[in-house]
Parts: C-alpha cells; sequence; structure tokens
C-alpha cells in the first residue's frame, strides 16, 4: 500500500525543485541582477507552462517580456500564454521564436494586426478571446500560471512591491499564480530599503529583478479637448438630457474617447445650466479621466474608483483623496479585478463609442484584419444577471422594458443601462452602421469559434447618434427595435430602409427621440460648450496639478 | 450668428475663418466678397473626386477699423488644412488689388488728408501652404501674393495674423514673414517644412513628431515672440487680435515697416546674423536659445500663462 500512495504536493515539490535551481542565480535575498534574467526565466519556466506576463492596460513588464524572447528554446517551449493584453512586439515575438505556441488573452491594442496574421499563418493556436473579469477569473479555475512575470514601481530585499500609482492587474495575476504553487518573478524600477506602501507582501513574491529601464507606460485614456468634435457635442447634450436627467444616472462607467470626454466637459456647463449638479454623475468606476477634472473641480463627483492610472495625473488624483482610492502613501491604488466587478455590479449605466452596429443592434470594434479583444467593456456594457440591490435608474429601465413582463410577469426588476455612442458615418466615411459587422469575417478568417462581439444587442438599451436617441430597452420584438435603429442609423445602408411612418410611430412611443423632441437647441450644440477646449485649460482647472506628457502638450 | 461684442470674447483659435473675419473689423461693417453665394469653387478637385467648398476655404472682404478701410483674407482650416488652390490663391491676390484700387481712389479724393485713410490689408493665415491636388495653381498663387505685398510697400500696411488650430505653415510660411507685422497668440504656429515630414526626412531622433511641447517650442508663438518673427503676441480672443490691429492703424507707416522680418539689406543681415549665432553656439533646443536671449528661467517659458510670459520675456535685441 506504501509505494501506491498518491502524492498530493506534487505542484509544491515541483515549485520548490524549480526554485532551488535557481538558487546560484540570486544575488542577495530575492535579488537577481538584471544580467541573469534570461538564465533565471530559463531555470524556472519549463515547457508546456502556462505563463502569465504582466501586460496591463498600461504599466508593461517590458523588460521580462523581451527576456523571455531571448530564451534557449531547446529548454523553454510550447509555453501557453494567459495575459490580459497583449501590447508589446515582443509579446507576439515569443510565438514567432517558437517559444510559446498557445494564447488566452483579453485585449490586443496595437498589436492587433498582427495577432491576426499570426493566428492565420498557424504561428499561434488562439485558446479564446476574453474580458478582463472572465480571465482573471479563468486564473482560478482552468487557466491557473505556473510562473507570473509582473510588474511593479519598487521592491525592497525582502520583496515587498510597490505598485505605485498603476497597480491594475498585479494582486490578481500574482494571487492566481502564488497560491497555486506557481513563481511569481517581478521586474521592478528600483530597489529601496523601503517601500512607500505595500501592495503586495515579499512572501508572495519569489525573485526580484531591478530592470535597467523604468518600465513603460502609456497614456491611454488622455483625450485632448481640442479635437472634440461640434457632433460630439450634439451627441453628449443629447446623452445628458436625454439619459443622465432623464434616468437620474448616479453611477457609471465611460468608456474612452472623444465621445465621453465630451460628456465630461459639459458637465461643468451644460449640465449646470439644466440644474443636474448633485442628482447625475456622482460615482464612476473609472480611470482618471483628465477631462473629468472640470466636473470634478465644480464638485459634481463624489467618488472615482480606478482600474489603472493615467500619467499626469498622480499629484492631481493624490491631492482629491476625497475623491479617489488613495493609498497610507497618498498615491493611487488601483485595482483591475475590483474596479471591474464594481463596474459590472455597482454601477447604473455604462456608456462608450464603438466601430460597427449591425441592423439587430449587436456592435463591435473588429475589423476584418484585427484581433482587438474586449479588454473590460463587456463586462460594464451587459445587465449584470446577479444583481439584486435597487437605484431609481435602474428600476426606471426596468419599468420601460418592452419584453420583461413577458419572461417574468409583474414582478419588479430592473435593468442596467447599455449606451453606444455612435456617428452615422465615422472618419474616413466608414458607416457605423452596417447590414453584417466585419467581425464575422475575422472570425471566419482568423478561425474564431464565434465572432467577437463587444455588445450584443439584447443588452444595448440606447443608441445616440446625431440624428437621435433610439431607447431599444423599450422595444416589443426585433422587428421593433430594427425600425427604432434605422430611425437613427442616418444615411448609412440600414438607415436607407428607415420607414417615415414607422418613426413617426416610434416618436410617438418615445421609443425614438430626436434633438427637436428632446428640447435641444441645435444651434448651441457646438465646441463653445465646452468647460475645457484643450490640454492647457485642464492644466489651469486643475490649478497646476496635472502634468500632462509632452504628446499632449500643445503650447 | 452670435453678436459682434460676444465673439470679440471667443477664442481666436476656436473661431472659423467667417467668424474671425467678420470680428476683426469694426462691429457692422465687414462686407464678404465672392461669399459662399457666388459659388466660386475649384476647378481642380471635382475632376479628383474631391469636395469642394463654396468659398474655397478663404473668407475675402472688407470691413472698417475707425476710418480706415480693412481688406481681409481668412484662411480656413477645416477645409483641405486651409491649402492653397487656384481660386484661393485668387481671392487672395483680387483683395490685395482692390486694397491697392482703393488707396488710389482715397488719395485722389482726400488729397490732403488721405494718411489718416489709408487701407489696410489684414490675412488670418491658417494654412499648410500649397493645395497639392492643384499644385502648380497652389505654387503660383504663392508667387502672386508674394508680389502683390510688394506692390503695396510704401503704401499699404499688410499684417499677417496667426493663432488657429492649422497654424501657418509650408508656402504660406514663407508669405507671412514677408508681411509687415505679424501678430500671433501663444497658440498660434509658423514653420516651413511640418513636423512629420521633418521627422520622415530626418528621423525621429531629430524631430519627434509626436512631441507637442517640441513642435511649440520650436514654431509656437512664444518662440515667434523672443524672436521677433512676430511683432506682438497677443491672448486668444478675436477682441485681443482686432485691438492690436487697431493698435497698428494708429502707428505711422514707417513704424509699422520697423516690424518687417525680411525687405532690405539690413534686415537680410541681421537674419544672417542669427544663423551664424545659430552654428557657433551649437543650439539643442528653443530653451537654448531662449536662454541665449537672457531669459533666465528659459526651461518655465513654456508653462507660463500670458501675462507672466509678456512681463519677462527677454526678446532677441535688434540691430
Amino acid at each position: 500500500m506504501e509505494g501506491n500512495r498518491k502524492r498530493w504536493d506534487t505542484l509544491k515539490r515541483d515549485r520548490m525543485e524549480r526554485i532551488r535551481e535557481a538558487i546560484p542565480l540570486v544575488k542577495m535575498g530575492k535579488i537577481v541582477e538584471a544580467s541573469n534574467a534570461v538564465k533565471l526565466l530559463e531555470t524556472v519556466i519549463k515547457p508546456y507552462d502556462k505563463v502569465t506576463i504582466e501586460g496591463d492596460n498600461q504599466k508593461q513588464a517590458d523588460f521580462l517580456a523581451d527576456c523571455l524572447c531571448k530564451v534557449d528554446r531547446e529548454q523553454v517551449h510550447h509555453l501557453h500564454m494567459v495575459q490580459s493584453a497583449i501590447s508589446l512586439p515582443s509579446h507576439l515575438d515569443v510565438f514567432e521564436k517558437k517559444i510559446a505556441s498557445k494564447v488566452d488573452f483579453s485585449y490586443a491594442g496595437s498589436q492587433a494586426t498582427r495577432l491576426a496574421q499570426f493566428v492565420k499563418e498557424g504561428k499561434i493556436e488562439m485558446g479564446a478571446i476574453h474580458t478582463y473579469l472572465e480571465l482573471f477569473g479563468r486564473y482560478f479555475i482552468d487557466l491557473t500560471p505556473r510562473v507570473a512575470l509582473t510588474v511593479a514601481v519598487s521592491a525592497d530585499k525582502e520583496g515587498n512591491l510597490y505598485t505605485g500609482f498603476n497597480t491594475e492587474d498585479t494582486p490578481v495575476v500574482i494571487e492566481a499564480t502564488k497560491f497555486k504553487q506557481g513563481i511569481v518573478i517581478a521586474q521592478v524600477n528600483e530597489i529601496v530599503d523601503k517601500v512607500p506602501r505595500v501592495d503586495i507582501p515579499g512572501d508572495w513574491v519569489d525573485f526580484v529583478i531591478q530592470a535597467p529601464q523604468p518600465f513603460y507606460v502609456e497614456p491611454l485614456f488622455t483625450r485632448d479637448p481640442a479635437n472634440i468634435t461640434d457632433s460630439q457635442v450634439l451627441r453628449a447634450m443629447m446623452v445628458i438630457k436625454g439619459i443622465y436627467a432623464e434616468y437620474g444616472i448616479q453611477s457609471l462607467n465611460h468608456g474612452v474617447g472623444f465621445d465621453t470626454a465630451a460628456i465630461e466637459l459639459l458637465l461643468p456647463t451644460y449640465g449646470e445650466e439644466l440644474g443636474l449638479k448633485g442628482k447625475i454623475c456622482k460615482y464612476f468606476s473609472l480611470n482618471p479621466h483628465p477631462t473629468l477634472i472640470p466636473a470634478i473641480e465644480s464638485g459634481w463627483v463624489e467618488s472615482i474608483h480606478s482600474f489603472g492610472g493615467e500619467s499626469g495625473m498622480a499629484d492631481y488624483v493624490a491631492a482629491r483623496s476625497d475623491v479617489f482610492f488613495i493609498g497610507p502613501d497618498d498615491s493611487l491604488r488601483s485595482n483591475r479585478t475590483y474596479c471591474q466587478a464594481a463596474g459590472h455590479y455597482g454601477i447604473d449605466l455604462f456608456i462608450g463609442g464603438t466601430l460597427q452596429i449591425d441592423k439587430f443592434g449587436n456592435s463591435s470594434t473588429a475589423t476584418a484584419s484585427r484581433i482587438a479583444g474586449f479588454g473590460g467593456a463587456p463586462n460594464m456594457g451587459c445587465d449584470p444577471r446577479g444583481r439584486r440591490h435597487s437605484t431609481e435608474a435602474w428600476l426606471k429601465c426596468g419599468r420601460e422594458d418592452g419584453v420583461q413582463r413577458s419572461l417574468i410577469g409583474d414582478l419588479p426588476r430592473g435593468r442596467r443601462l447599455v449606451v453606444q455612442l455612435q456617428e452615422t458615418f465615422r472618419e474616413k466615411m466608414a458607416p457605423g452602421f452596417v447590414d453584417k459587422l466585419d467581425a464575422w469575417k475575422l472570425a471566419e478568417t482568423a478561425g474564431l469559434a464565434i465572432p467577437p462581439v463587444m455588445i450584443y444587442g439584447d443588452d444595448l438599451t440606447h443608441i445616440v447618434t446625431e440624428e437621435g436617441i433610439a431607447y431599444l430597452h423599450k422595444c416589443s420584438s426585433l422587428e421593433e427595435r430594427m425600425a427604432a435603429i434605422r430611425a437613427v442609423a442616418g444615411f448609412t445602408e440600414v438607415g436607407l430602409e428607415e420607414k417615415p411612418e414607422e418613426t413617426t410611430e416610434l416618436r410617438r412611443k418615445g421609443i425614438v427621440r430626436t434633438p427637436e423632441d428632446l428640447g435641444i437647441d441645435l444651434s448651441r450644440a457646438n465646441r463653445s460648450l465646452l468647460a475645457a477646449k484643450n490640454v492647457r485649460d485642464l492644466v489651469e482647472w486643475s490649478g497646476g496639478l496635472y502634468h500632462p506628457p509632452a504628446k499632449f502638450r500643445s503650447w | 450668428m452670435r453678436k459682434w461684442e460676444e465673439m470679440q470674447e471667443r477664442s481666436f483659435y476656436e473661431s472659423t475663418a467667417r467668424e474671425r473675419a467678420i470680428n476683426l473689423v469694426d462691429k457692422g461693417t465687414f462686407t464678404e466678397l465672392l461669399a459662399p453665394i457666388d459659388k466660386m469653387t475649384s476647378p481642380h478637385l471635382p475632376i479628383l473626386g474631391e469636395a469642394v467648398s463654396f468659398d474655397d476655404g478663404v473668407v475675402t472682404g472688407v470691413g472698417k477699423i475707425g476710418k480706415r478701410p480693412v481688406f481681409v483674407i481668412s484662411q480656413e482650416g477645416r477645409f483641405i488644412g486651409g491649402a492653397v488652390g487656384e481660386v484661393h490663391g485668387a481671392k487672395m491676390v483680387a483683395t490685395f488689388r482692390l486694397a491697392q484700387q482703393s488707396y488710389e481712389k482715397i488719395k485722389e479724393k482726400y488729397p490732403n488728408d488721405y494718411e489718416s485713410r489709408i487701407p489696410a490689408v489684414v490675412i488670418s493665415f491658417e494654412t499648410g501652404g500649397v493645395r497639392l491636388h492643384e499644385a502648380n495653381a497652389g505654387l503660383l498663387a504663392h508667387a502672386e501674393v508674394m508680389e502683390q505685398i510688394q506692390h503695396c510697400r510704401g503704401k499699404i500696411p499688410v499684417i499677417g495674423l496667426v493663432g488657429s488650430k492649422v497654424g501657418c505653415f509650408g508656402g504660406m510660411g514663407f508669405v507671412v514673414v514677408a508681411t509687415d507685422m505679424v501678430i500671433m497668440s501663444d497658440r498660434g504656429r509658423i514653420g516651413l517644412t511640418g513636423p512629420e515630414v521633418i521627422e520622415e526626412a530626418m528621423g525621429k531622433k531629430e524631430f519627434d513628431a509626436s512631441d507637442k511641447s517640441l513642435i511649440y517650442r520650436i514654431t509656437g508663438g512664444k518662440h515667434k515672440y523672443i524672436m521677433r518673427d512676430a511683432a506682438y503676441l497677443v491672448k486668444d480672443t478675436i477682441g485681443d487680435f482686432h485691438k492690436q490691429v487697431a493698435e497698428a492703424l494708429k502707428m505711422s507707416y514707417d513704424e509699422v515697416q520697423s516690424h518687417r522680418c525680411i525687405g532690405s539689406l539690413k534686415l537680410v543681415e541681421e537674419q544672417l546674423e542669427l544663423v551664424k549665432i545659430a552654428a557657433e553656439n551649437n543650439f539643442k533646443d528653443a530653451t537654448d536659445v531662449w536662454a541665449y536671449f537672457g531669459n533666465k528661467k528659459s526651461d518655465q517659458i513654456q508653462d507660463q500663462f500670458y501675462d507672466e510670459f509678456i512681463r519677462e520675456a527677454k526678446r532677441r535685441p535688434r540691430r
């Protein structure tokens, strides 16, 4: 019997073995010299391991990603990458070099075109494209990393990590790896005697490497007000009057884009004029958008919890601890997992822009040649079926729902507002409404199991275009929804199918409302309504606390 | 259309060419010539399948400041980046000709009192230069405008204003410095080759076109003011530009001329001396040049707001 006894600690023993092999590379405590980084990876990573490289939305474990590309592929191969973002060229180079072979991820950003190419050429076996929460969830189910390559601002000799302004994914990546007997390697900008605050306890970290260069951060959430168009101002007025005021939206998430930046910049002007201060837009799940500064300074916003930071906003955020979540060291504590969960359950409204909406109301940012992934938008751009607390906005949207009664009878149940902002014709005259999404073509060319859809039509409650607002959730059939979409789709192929008598009926029912129906003076819909017209104005609003990166300093 | 008084407060940078044209002159005095209703459009663009604009991207007309007729040319950056095509250029040239005819008539009518009534030409530049779709006509237009500026010399002050979104680049970068006086806001930019083109030709190390801060240090109003390429730096409102033009029109013709960058042997020598200074000192950035001319905290200049900058800026001394 003795010989047959099953071992229940194989993972732990394997882990100990790998760590033991790496001991000669350790300089002191947990610190490994940057020059030994490649060797360390060759030692602790084994073929077929699941490996995560922390490629967040913003801060990047770029040094470790480069090192992984340099390992000997005789020793390390067939890795299964499980990472939230594919954002650096090196994230794909590991596949070109045949070090890794499979990927499960959330968001591809600037690597979207090359990723699609690799998948098509068979260089990458595609697992699935996830939302952030979905991927993080699977870290604790069937995609647990064996090795995590993470990134922090600083570490001490015991391995305590300070993630600073951009904590983002670090806690979830490390927790999933460490507690399933995996190995955690962190690159840091500097090694210090005492970290300003402990974001990750040292005993969760196995190795620390001071990278030769500070990690790369991309200012993804800054939109220069100078580039906001009059048409965006009009849609922002419609959103504020026809949706935020109409439903009394208190808690929300804004997708990143010029459309939502316009809304943020209209709160202190148009919103104030409509007497909405204190009645709408009090609680946000949101990165520290610089365009929200005027609304914050005017006293609109009570609380903002953030997925990550934003370049140049550190001093401003630190000085507004009533609004943001701030650590004992006075800097922002962001956390993508918590913020996504908060955004999924805690908010009444999600609003964002998209590339294409089809005639049924499904929307996608995919094009035939790019696998862009989802990021976090679908976690907020959906109705959370597990929500059980009620707010007036949520209940009103549920009451108006055209099909709910036919499913659950007369029981009151609310509904998340999911709003898509769309220009009927986008840049380069690309139509914003299409008969069939390009996502279908992408699924075919890249061999994906399903077309990547950002927001499904049945989750979508409102579409806002310069033609008007379609209150889709009020519709009682797919036919009616399609008619409402046509009514706001302008001169696109979808919009040209509009039947005027149908639209008249929809306007009568309040399912479609034009700017005139909403009582919006079109002659006022221009940039002069913006509380800040350029980045310099934002700096002025912030009292000099906002320090925009050079690429935004237009003065 | 909003009231003239309201428009004086409006950002010059944010305003359309027509808003600028109407409100740069005294209230209610502007008459547009070859307005959109005349539909004089580019003959070349339709052949290329491109959309036309009924004013071909430039507003021309005449108004008054005080007693003086002011002939206005105002370029519209929202139409092909304010680029100069055949009609656009012809409208500019025709406006100069009208100004000269007006000068002769006034002189004839008020032989003893014409100096306080002589016309001026004001150009609100917002352009990337030649419209590549009609490049030959566009280039010719540049030359003709230069010639018209020469015809005006000794008679009619020509004032260039730069403070709009596109700035003043390409061939029009040459034209603007050939005017008698340049007035800018700190949001205005003047240059010859656009930032992206420099980057493409010389590499990102030499010029990073995504670095807006760098672009403004090299081409922006503050730099041009320190270097005296711009005679005056004003705040970014139509009213401030209007007031500065009105001030200029109170000056004697010789005083206006004293702000020229080129146009005499002495001025050419002055420019060549600058080239020499630049070569000798091996400046790495505009901040080095500012420091050379006595600005001690040159690294803070870029972040200074208008009043502080005007109070503290040390400008290139003139010979």
